[in-house]
């Protein structure tokens, strides 16, 4: 508020100011001469970029034009009836500068803010990118390397293939987690633009599930998709991720051999899609905390605590919905809604 | 077996040179090593090398133009490296003439799959298509228009056949999204979203277990890659 006042202070000295000159001015030039150097005062108080004080300037210019030097000077009251028509012209010019100065004002601070915001969202993504990049190059050489002594001829047997094994799949799980831990930062920071488009969610699903060929492999999945599911938009890269890590969590905490359940169903308006087990079920109190960021589940060899966070931010941006629960009859099931219509 | 085929390696990563160099030799392959873009084009110029690995990220030039440059006079095979996350580079790999492409980490095993699938392409750019594709219990035989799946002949619609032979052509290679759409429908009017679905139908026919295709693989944004078959 204050701000604006010394708007409305600035535009009164702008304005006596110019009567200041005029009134200098006066003996040697001709009446409307003046009326520019108002229209000047009325561009500087103007192209500040406040409606207020500039429609406000172009009046009180017209009155002092007026009061100052419109025969008989130094009253309102006016002789020729063709001064109204000054008047009128100079306030008409006056309102119309003031109303363009400030709206090119408006426009070039709006377009600085954008440009300042994708400015702030670049570095953010190639910071990311660059992050990414030094965690990811150490290991790919470590697994390339021990998959290259696995692939090797004579690569040993018994203790140093095992151990070999050991490396190559910690180092796969490790890059799985630094990819985790990437995304969501890239997806906290507003860094990333989902790219949704309609999927059988089955396709996704199956990528997932190759991905994880490995860790799955002696696993039972039992997949429960009719052929005719609709259709959902996704981002089929993170809805990936979110199905991986989904999987990932029942291979970690369901202990035992229980096979994995994976099955979708339309609901009203949204596709529901669960990954289910029968081992132990979950132990949070309430369950819902699973899905908070570094929150560790009770038993043995739980990660960072970041994988279901994940699945809960991809879901959420989505315009989806994640729960958590126990099953009837013993085990965990985790599901998500997603929307079926595109939302913007 | 690989005889003296050359793989040129471009990487500027030391750690990533010495594993690749590695597992290349032990399978039997002369190998080139480039650590920048211009060094690579130099290279390939001298080596004349069999396929190109190709990582994108370069200190000198953007791995997408030396694509450009190689592509320019050679018809060697471009084997893109990339981190996951970068599918638009991926994308645009393939459309400036790359064949196929790897995602960072990846195993020996993955890496020699895709540079003989490469090595085997090329070649058959020389010679006659091969009329049979036999993965498993899966046949597929160009030449008489028919498939089979567990010795049962299917019945399929002429754009779930025409998606099949697309894919047998570049068997064990990526096929962009984009590709399959121009030769499925020539004529545009199509959409990836009527891709997805013909793709999705196909593995209902094909594939014993259709959320775990064992024959039709999906490229998350890219494409689709149909498996090696069983001779190769």
């Amino acid at each position: 508020m204050s701000a604006l006042l010394r708007e409305y202070g600035l535009m009164v000295g702008v304005n006596a100011l110019c009567t200041a000159v005029c009134l200098l001015a006066s003996p040697f030039t001709a009446l409307t001469d003046l009326v520019m150097v108002y229209l000047v005062g009325i561009l500087f108080v103007a192209l500040r970029g406040q409606r207020g004080p500039s429609v406000f300037s172009s009046f009180l210019s017209v009155l002092c034009f007026n009061f100052f030097f419109v025969p008989p000077r130094y009253t309102f009251a006016v002789d020729h009836p063709q001064y109204v028509v000054t008047f009128l012209v100079m306030l008409a010019v006056a309102l119309t500068i003031s109303h363009l100065a400030v709206r090119v004002r408006v426009q070039a601070e709006a377009a600085k803010r954008a440009e300042v915001a994708a400015e702030t969202e670049r570095l953010r993504s190639s910071l990311l990118s660059a992050v990414s990049h030094e965690l990811k190059t150490p290991l790919t050489a470590i697994i390339g390397s021990a998959s290259s002594l696995l692939q090797a001829p004579g690569a040993g047997s018994g203790r140093g293939r095992e151990m070999l094994d050991n490396i190559r799949e910690e180092a796969e799980r490790l890059s799985r987690l630094v990819h985790n831990l990437i995304e969501t930062t890239r997806l906290e920071s507003g860094a990333v633009r989902l790219k949704k488009e309609p999927y059988p969610i089955e396709d996704v699903i199956g990528t997932a599930l190759e991905r994880l060929d490995q860790p799955l492999a002696g696993r039972e999945v039992r997949t429960e998709l009719p052929e005719d599911l609709p259709l959902v938009p996704v981002d089929p890269v993170l809805m990936e991720l979110v199905f991986v890590n989904l999987i990932e969590n029942v291979l970690r905490h369901g202990a035992g051999g229980s096979a994995i359940e994976i099955s979708a169903r339309p609901v009203a308006g949204a596709l529901e899609v669960s990954v289910a087990d029968r081992g132990p079920g979950l132990s949070a109190e309430p369950v819902e905390r699973v899905f908070e960021k570094f929150f560790k589940g009770g038993s043995a060899g739980g990660g960072m605590g970041l994988g279901l966070a994940i699945c809960k931010a991809v879901v959420e941006a989505h315009g989806g919905t994640i729960s958590a629960g126990n099953r009837p009859g013993g085990g965990a099931v985790l599901a998500m809604r997603l929307p079926l219509a595109k939302v913007p | 077996m690989e005889g003296s085929r050359t793989v040129l390696i471009v990487d500027d990563e030391p750690p990533i040179l010495r594993f690749l160099r590695a597992a290349l030799e032990t399978a039997g392959f002369a190998v080139a090593e480039a650590a920048s873009g211009r060094r690579a084009l130099d290279l390939a110029a001298l080596r004349k090398p069999d396929v190109i690995l190709l990582d994108l990220g370069l200190p000198d030039m953007d791995g997408l133009e030396v694509i450009g440059r190689l592509r320019e006079w050679t018809a060697a095979p471009i084997i893109v490296v990339t981190v996951r996350g970068s599918e638009s580079d991926k994308i645009a790999g393939l459309d400036r003439g790359a064949d196929d492409y790897l995602t960072k980490p990846f195993g020996v095993p993955e890496l020699l799959a895709r540079i003989r699938v490469a090595l085997r392409h090329a070649q058959r750019r020389r010679e006659d298509p091969e009329p049979v594709y036999r993965r498993g219990e899966l046949v597929i035989d160009l030449a008489a228009h028919r498939v089979w799946q567990r010795k049962k002949e299917l019945r399929l619609s002429p754009l779930q056949y025409a998606l099949l032979s697309a894919l047998v052509r570049n068997a064990g290679r990526v096929v962009a999204q984009r590709k399959l759409l121009q030769e499925l429908w020539p004529e545009g009017g199509s959409s990836p979203e009527a891709l997805r679905i013909l793709v999705h139908q196909t593995r209902h026919r094909i594939e014993p277990e259709p959320a775990r295709p064992r024959f039709l693989k999906t490229e998350p944004a890219v494409g689709y890659r149909l498996e090696v078959p069983d001779d190769e």
